[in-house]
């Protein structure tokens, strides 16, 4: 019976939910048939509202710069690595180091210190001119692995390995990958699975996502 | 003596700008309008009202409230002294803003040319930036003559008059600005750092009086406006390529992945050395 009641609840905010009706997801709303779309009474904008204020001071109202992130370690993998801040290449892709022993961090994008979204941290697998790169070793890597990545103001960022998927050049979602909403993230990329022998270039990337030990 | 001004709306058709491009960016709702307000008319508290209904109390200069997300339409907006009982007596307006779904506005109460308190709604252009850009918006809404704007000690605009904007898409990074009278280069204001952020529109106001000494910067930033890199192109040498060389030279078996690589590595590595020791 208990059962019953709760799934009749769950259900009712399922549908509250569905149709944006703001009914409490309280017992009480149990039963209580969710308003159809013509009833809901038209917004008033204007009324109650608490408005947001902010000071527009040049010095308080500016977007902040970021913290640099400068050195990037995965202790049990043997990476310790120094990291550049990069822009683009004139092609639009994310401009990397030649050298893959040189991770890439995307300064465009969000760093450990932003509030929310993908610190996007990049390098070359591996060179003609200086071999394999240490992130060769990330495919490697396990479920809960810790990454450490130091910021300019000298502190350690710790993050827990959450996934890490291979997945075709042509269907990595771009926008999700450099996404600046969403929780805060450190997201690595490299590249991997099959090589176009004649481009001279994988046909993949190899993405890491981790998330903020607390 | 301000509530007896009563201004007329003629400069919000004045100020108001069409947005460029007119390619909303993805996250914006398409369905609702934004509306920010910043307060630039100084030493004078006020109480904004729209529809008549008491929206922003004890509003003070140099504040900026926002952005409201409202149904598209019409508002009529009025600005009392902050101690009004209601919005029947406005030291500016009433005046009507035209809100249409998608666009970002802001409604700024500022001093005209002649130092008189007025109200101009603009656009703001919220059109996406490609990866590496920010967008600058500048605008005048002080007592004062034309300007110009000096971005590292260069005009960047020039002859920019109240209630006017001029918008640039710049390189991201910090600017040193200045604001001069126009033909001139000694700044009245500034100069000061800017963060032209990418992917933002920075929208920059000059706004006070230059009889009173009081000219200032305001600052108002819409983000969000970004593009991505189109890929992370991260190897060359194939050296952890889980295929083997499709061609068929017939010479290579296992391992050529790595027989090609170290060739290819070996070759380049002597080139560079010859071209390390030239």
């Amino acid at each position: 019976m208990r059962a019953t009641a709760s799934a009749i609840a769950a259900f009712a905010v399922a549908l509250a939910l569905f149709t944006g009706c703001a009914a409490s997801p309280t017992g009480a709303s149990v039963g209580k048939a969710p308003p159809t779309p013509s009833e809901i009474p038209a917004p008033l904008p204007t009324a109650d509202v608490d408005v947001p204020r902010v000071s527009s001071a040049l010095d308080l109202n500016q977007v902040p710069v970021p913290l640099t992130p400068e050195r990037i370690r995965v202790v049990s993998l043997g990476i310790d690595m120094p990291i550049e801040s990069v822009g683009l290449a004139p092609d639009g892709a994310m401009r990397l180091p030649a050298n893959p022993a040189v991770a890439a961090w995307y300064r465009y994008g969000p760093s450990p210190t932003s509030p929310t979204g993908a610190t996007v941290v990049a390098a070359h697998v591996d060179s003609l001119v200086y071999d394999l790169g240490p992130f060769a070793r990330l495919a490697k890597a396990g479920a809960g692995t810790e990454i450490v990545v130091t910021t300019e103001d000298g502190l350690d960022r710790r993050y827990a390995l959450e996934s890490i998927q291979t997945v075709n050049k042509a269907d990595v979602p771009w926008a999700s990958i450099f996404d600046r909403s969403g929780p805060a993230r450190l997201t690595l990329v490299t590249c991997g699975g099959e090589f176009d022998y004649d481009a001279r270039r994988y046909l993949s990337n190899v993405i890491a996502t981790a998330r903020p030990i607390p | 003596m301000l509530k007896s001004l009563k201004i007329g709306m003629a400069a919000a058709a004045v100020g108001a700008v069409v947005t460029l491009g007119g390619i909303a960016p993805a996250q914006a709702a398409d369905d609702v309008a934004m509306l920010s307000v910043l307060h630039g008319v100084p030493d004078l508290t006020v109480d904004v009202y729209v529809n008549d209904k008491l929206t922003l109390d004890d509003f003070k200069p140099g504040d900026l409230a926002g952005p409201l997300e409202l149904a598209p339409g019409t508002y009529t907006v009025a600005i009392t002294a902050s101690d009004a009982a209601d919005a029947s007596k406005p030291a500016i307006g009433p005046v009507d803003l035209p809100l249409e779904a998608g666009k970002n506005y802001t409604a700024a109460a500022h001093l005209d040319e002649a130092g008189k308190p007025t109200a101009t709604l603009f656009t703001n252009d919220i059109s996406q930036l490609a990866a590496g850009e920010g967008r600058l918006t500048v605008r005048h809404v002080a007592a004062a003559p034309a300007v110009d704007v000096l971005a590292d000690g260069a005009a960047a605009i020039t002859n920019l008059v109240n209630p006017k904007e001029s918008v640039l898409t710049l390189p991201a990074g910090t600017i040193s600005a200045a604001v001069a009278a126009t033909g001139t280069t000694d700044p009245v204001i500034g100069p000061a750092d800017v963060n032209v952020a990418e992917g933002t529109n920075t929208l920059v106001y000059a706004w006070g009086s230059l009889a009173d000494k009081n000219l200032a910067l305001a600052v108002q930033t819409i983000g969000g406006l970004h593009s991505s890199p189109e890929g992370v192109p991260a190897g060359e040498a194939g050296l952890v390529a889980t295929n083997q060389p499709s061609d068929s030279t017939g010479l290579f078996v296992g391992g050529a992945a790595v027989l090609m690589g170290l060739v290819a590595a070996a070759a380049l590595g002597l080139r560079r050395l010859a071209g390390a020791r030239r």
